[in-house]
């Protein structure tokens, strides 16, 4: 046991453990332990701007629906409908702006992280990590894309591999055994910059 | 956590407890969300049919064979329909929360468009002015909650027994309420 208490010391994080047959635990578990790879290890800084937008249309919907429950509540009925029809409009499509925005913005990213340019003189790179799973499915594609902030030299690599290799059977998230892959990524990208 | 370990409840806090803030605040939105919407088709409802309660249950048999407790109603209140004798109306009366639906029996219509309605349950031997306000002896069409439009037969059991078992309301909507706080996405 004497290697593994070594091992333990080592891992500054407590052992991550989710219920192997729920696939959408499995899919976040695996998300926040690569999120973590790119700001705790790699000490990128992480950009909140595409979450900060979902957010946002969520406030603003339930914003809309509480403005709505309000006056309803202030100016019963028959004198409200004007103000109900277009909250309740105002709502929905708030609605649609949400699932275009989940659909073609952010597109199954879950994490931005930005690597600051030492010198200061090169334009800021960002890294993307966007991953899928399919329902019921095992196999677990992380695409992680690479660009300028000024939107040139874009830049991808994925792997899709099933996610047993990544978990013990109590259901345990192994990082030793995810880390090496993701870094794998981030060096064939940053080597690809390289070679051009 | 033994104790808890059967119904794997230790797992579902340890999401939670992993979540950082902005992800709890989207877990709290999207509770919000889903409490918006159904809120948002209620009164969307509301607006479309012109009517304060659009969806009502039958809780009386005072209207058999026609309606039986735990149906489940839909109302209109157009401006425009003129409420006719031997409609099915819904209506409120003053003082009284809870609406009643029954039979329009007797009209009187002014040429500026006033109406003043009578109502009898079918199941019932005398007419409603019994259950008027002191003094009432008309409905007007102030009082008018909509007309019976369509029907959905026992659905509304599940109201009435709500109603009846308030616990067990309130634990199924904390139940709810629990799960989509905890559960990512």
């Amino acid at each position: 046991m004497s290697p593994k208490e070594k091992e333990d010391k080592n891992l500054v994080e407590e052992r991550t453990k989710v219920n192997k047959w729920d696939g959408s635990a499995v899919k976040n578990a695996l998300d926040d332990a690569v999120r973590d790879v790119f700001i705790k290890r790699l000490n990128y800084q992480e950009n909140f701007a595409l979450v900060d937008g979902r957010l946002w249309i969520c406030s603003i919907a339930v914003g809309i629906a509480m403005l709505a429950l309000l006056w309803d509540y202030l100016h019963p009925f028959p004198q409200s409908k004007p103000v109900l029809l277009l909250c309740v409009s105002a709502y929905f499509v708030m609605m649609g702006v949400l699932t275009v925005y989940t659909a073609y913005f952010e597109k199954g990213i879950f994490a931005v992280a930005v690597q600051k340019d030492d010198a200061g003189l090169d334009p800021d790179v960002v890294w993307e990590a966007s991953s899928y799973m399919k329902r019921f499915d095992d196999l677990y594609a992380l695409t992680v894309t690479c660009y300028k902030s000024n939107k040139t030299q874009i830049k991808s690599a994925t792997f899709e591999k099933s996610v047993a290799n990544f978990f013990d059977n109590d259901g345990n998230l192994l990082l030793e055994l995810l880390e090496p892959e993701v870094v794998k990524l981030h060096s064939n990208i940053t080597s690809g910059k390289k070679e051009k | 956590m033994v104790i808890l370990n059967p119904f794997k409840m230790d797992s579902l806090f340890d999401d939670l407890k992993r979540m950082n803030k902005r992800q709890f605040l989207y877990q709290v939105l999207s509770f919000g969300m889903i409490v918006s919407s159904a809120l948002m088709i209620w009164k969307g409802l509301m607006v479309v049919t012109g009517s304060e309660s659009p969806i009502v249950v039958v809780l009386s048999g005072s209207m058999e064979p026609a309606f039986h407790r735990g149906d489940l109603l839909f109302l209109t209140n157009f401006e425009q329909d003129p409420i006719r004798v031997g409609e099915i109306v819904v209506f409120k009366v003053e003082g009284r929360d809870i609406p009643i639906v029954h039979r329009v029996l007797k009209l009187h219509e002014r040429d500026n468009g006033t109406v003043k309605f009578l109502t009898k349950g079918d199941n019932n031997s005398v007419d409603d002015r019994g259950l008027y306000a002191p003094g009432q002896l008309w409905l007007t069409k102030k009082d008018i909650v909509g007309r019976a439009r369509g029907l959905l037969p026992y659905v509304g059991m599940v109201t009435i027994y709500m109603n009846e078992y308030p616990k067990v309301k309130y634990m199924l909507l904390a139940g709810l309420a629990g799960y989509v706080l905890i559960h990512r996405e």
